[in-house]
């Protein structure tokens, strides 16, 4: 796998050259390695989702991480996969809002709701209508606060989204790659710890200074 | 006092081969009969169940303690990744409200033999004096019916059997570890260092967590995933520091058992046992007495399901305590980004802290105060900070690619017990066809003025640090109260022993009962109190009930 090339359009990517989480596993524990290298391999069949519910869940989530560019799809991790698995197997966080459905129904609600939204908007659904248009609709979503939207409240919609998604996305090693994460530890441990040290394994950043509130260099 | 393993053997209990769960000594345990009739059943096996079945049992008395989750096995069903550790929670059902809902589940809820403690960071700050009667002193809150005076022999058991490493601790009432400091990684470097130029005093500690060897428990390897739980017995849960000596001792811990009843005899007035279900059978434990521990929604939860002719309303709740008063700490976690590679996943999450914070500061608008402390979350809930500041797309991946110049820090303010914030019954129901808990949480004024307040010094320490930048994102931590000790039982539901006020042979040992919460993690004192309630009930009955 090993860290993604840097691409001017995902300036995130190349930071660690180089380092590749996985080239650690042998040093995991057995019990770890499985459940870490599930994710690597085949994903889990959509089992929750309805095709079209996977399709708009596929656009949404695609988006929310950054993932939507189609001509670099490379490390693309299984989002929508991931999160029906856990749907299907009601791995939930047991805790809802009072004023949202349990989390089953509150992704298929939702999802259906964008659904009816790019529509109404765009004459065409949400998964396969224009990027820009896909943005604008999330955006307004974000941009409602706790407002409602479609009976729901908004911010309680987002949390479900971004909650999900980013439990999947960065759940993955290629994530862990991207971002100089050292991934499971055990039983190895740490002996380096500390500002600036690493461990014999890892990568310093190739772009230190690149602070994303500065802006991009 | 006498040597940690005269009265807790459990750390000499677990094995030294490499595993870590003494199978023998699982496979040995006593096994009772529902239709025996036991000294004591006690309801769920984390910090305050546990602790009574190992004082009790270490006392010759027959207890069986349920519980709703597994025996874990660490070797096998824990593992040193984020994602993979979602079965450590309580994900039963439950309905959140109130003006600010708290989330739970991983957030602050754990579930099998070990409790909450399996997964919380670590960190074991005692109370201080002033939170034993913050009524009497700042006007809000409440007084306990006991002192900390009552609690501090506890306190100085708990963390010999822990064992607690950590500086000489300067606040509150000032005392020693058993261990020594841990070093520290990046993050409690940057706190450290931000400390010191601000001229702020910060410590090293205080952690349930192995430095050096303790019986056969294992130094710690310092890799970070203490909230995964610990799969090196290094960190402290009751699973590997009072379950092995409370088996050793008798007793028996009966995992996969979903307590849904407490039985109350009406003509007594006795509590007779607990119904509970295994396997999907219904069965029932006869008990001479029963501790609940389910903790703040859970054991609130059960009494409102117990109700009967009796009380109509809920069990204990003749005056409308149960369930109320239920408090969470305010915790905001600010971050600060830095050019060097801070790497905080390199280290226990749990590392520095300063309570110089903590007691009410005459010269500010709101009463009582916050500790600080490191929190060093792994990329997932590293995730949820970013996306808190409205990321998402390219911005979000982007901003993630940062993490490793990144130092957070943690603080819990003390929020105050208010009576609206409450467990109630919910219409929804579980699997077991039980109504689930409804969990309604809003601020008061003095609450926002904290947090505000908190994460203004945060902010100035990170800076002081040499960050660049710094977030914050407004969450919460830990639960306490639900079914408070009171002086009388208009106001609280147990007794300073944690007897409870309505029947005589049923008592509540767990964080429900604590009345306020400080700016501490309230594990340590949660075992406290149990152990001093263990403690009154063992001479009581010594003296012939």
């Amino acid at each position: 796998m090993g860290s993604p090339t840097p691409s001017p359009t995902q300036p995130w990517s190349g930071r660690f050259p180089g380092f590749d989480v996985l080239g650690q596993s042998s040093h995991w524990d057995p019990v770890t390695t499985g459940v870490v290298l599930e994710r690597v391999g085949m994903a889990p069949d959509i089992r929750f989702f309805t095709p079209s519910e996977q399709g708009v869940a596929t656009a949404l989530c695609d988006a929310l991480l950054g993932q939507d560019d189609p001509t670099n799809q490379e490390s693309r991790v299984p989002i929508v996969n991931l999160i029906d698995a856990r749907l299907a197997e009601q791995q939930t966080d047991g805790w809802h809002y009072h004023d949202m459905p349990a989390d089953g129904q509150a992704w298929r609600d939702t999802l259906a709701a964008l659904d009816t939204e790019a529509n109404e908007k765009f004459g065409t659904g949400f998964a396969t209508c224009q990027g820009r248009h896909r943005a604008s609709l999330i955006q307004s979503v974000q941009d409602l606060g706790t407002d409602q939207w479609h009976g729901l409240n908004a911010k309680h919609v987002w949390s479900l989204w971004t909650r999900y998604a980013c439990t999947a996305f960065y759940s993955h090693p290629s994530a862990w790659n991207e971002i100089g994460f050292s991934g499971p530890a055990y039983p190895r441990g740490y002996k380096n710890a500390g500002v600036d040290k690493l461990e014999p394994f890892e990568v310093h950043d190739a772009k230190p200074a690149d602070d994303p509130l500065r802006g991009t260099p | 006092m006498s040597s940690v393993r005269d009265r807790n053997e459990s750390a000499w209990l677990l094995p030294a081969d490499g595993k870590h769960v003494n199978h023998q000594l699982r496979h040995d345990m006593r096994h009772f009969d529902d239709t025996d009739e036991v000294d004591l059943v006690v309801v769920g096996c984390g910090a305050g169940g546990s602790t009574m079945i190992q004082r009790l049992a270490r006392e010759g008395w027959k207890v069986v303690a349920l519980d709703a989750g597994p025996f874990w096995d660490p070797d096998t069903d824990w593992v040193s990744d984020e994602a993979g550790s979602h079965h450590l929670y309580w994900t039963e059902p439950r309905v959140i409200s109130g003006s600010d809902p708290v989330p739970l589940g991983s957030n602050n809820s754990g579930r099998g033999v070990g409790g909450s403690m399996v997964h919380y960071a670590g960190y074991t700050p005692r109370f201080h004096p002033s939170d034993f009667q913050t009524h009497t002193l700042d006007g809000v809150g409440a007084d306990w019916p006991i002192a900390y005076g009552d609690l501090k022999p506890y306190y100085e058991a708990i963390e010999g059997e822990l064992p607690v490493a950590g500086e000489k601790w300067p606040w509150g009432d000032p005392h020693s570890y058993p261990y020594r400091p841990h070093p520290v990684g990046g993050n409690g470097e940057i706190f450290l260092r931000g400390a010191e130029a601000m001229g702020l005093t910060a410590k090293v500690g205080p952690v349930a967590i192995v430095n050096g060897r303790f019986g056969n428990r294992a130094h710690c390897i310092y890799r970070g995933f203490c909230l995964q739980g610990c799969k090196v017995n290094a960190k402290a849960s009751p699973l590997i520091t009072h379950i092995p000596d409370a088996l050793a001792h008798g007793a028996e811990v009966r995992a996969n058992a979903m307590v849904t009843r407490v039985e109350v005899d009406e003509r007594t007035g006795r509590a007779t046992g607990v119904h509970y279900v295994r396997d999907g059978v219904a069965r029932f434990q006869r008990a001479t007495m029963v501790a609940i521990a389910g903790y703040s929604i859970e054991t609130p939860r059960l009494l409102l399901n117990s109700a009967s002719d009796r009380f109509p309303d809920g069990l204990c709740n003749d005056f409308d305590q149960v369930g109320r008063y239920l408090m969470v700490q305010g915790a905001p976690q600010t971050a600060g980004r830095f050019d060097g590679e801070v790497r905080m996943f390199k280290a226990p999450p749990p590392e520095v802290s300063t309570e110089a914070f903590y007691e009410t500061d005459p010269s500010k608008p709101y009463k009582r105060g916050f500790s600080i402390q490191t929190v060093s979350p792994l990329p997932i809930t590293w995730a949820e900070h970013v996306a808190a500041q409205g990321h998402w797309g390219a911005d979000l991946r982007n901003y993630m690619s940062d993490y490793v110049h990144w130092s957070c820090l943690g603080a819990l303010c003390e929020f105050l017990a208010q009576p609206e914030n409450r467990v109630t019954l919910s219409d929804e129901k579980d699997r077991h066809g039980l109504p689930v808990a409804n969990f309604a949480y809003s601020q008061c004024d003095n609450d926002s003025h904290l947090m505000k307040a908190a994460q203004g010094v945060m902010e100035d320490l990170l800076h002081a640090a040499g960050a660049d930048e710094v977030i914050t994102i407004n969450r919460y931590a830990h639960l306490v109260g639900g079914a408070r000790m009171a002086a009388d039982e208009q106001h609280g539901v147990v007794d300073a022993g944690c007897r409870s006020f309505a029947v005589p042979n049923l008592y509540i040992t767990d964080g429900s009962v604590l009345p306020t919460q400080g700016s501490a993690n309230p594990a340590l004192t949660i075992m406290a109190v149990a152990a001093r309630a263990a403690e009154r009930l063992i001479s009581t009955s010594r003296r012939g009930h």
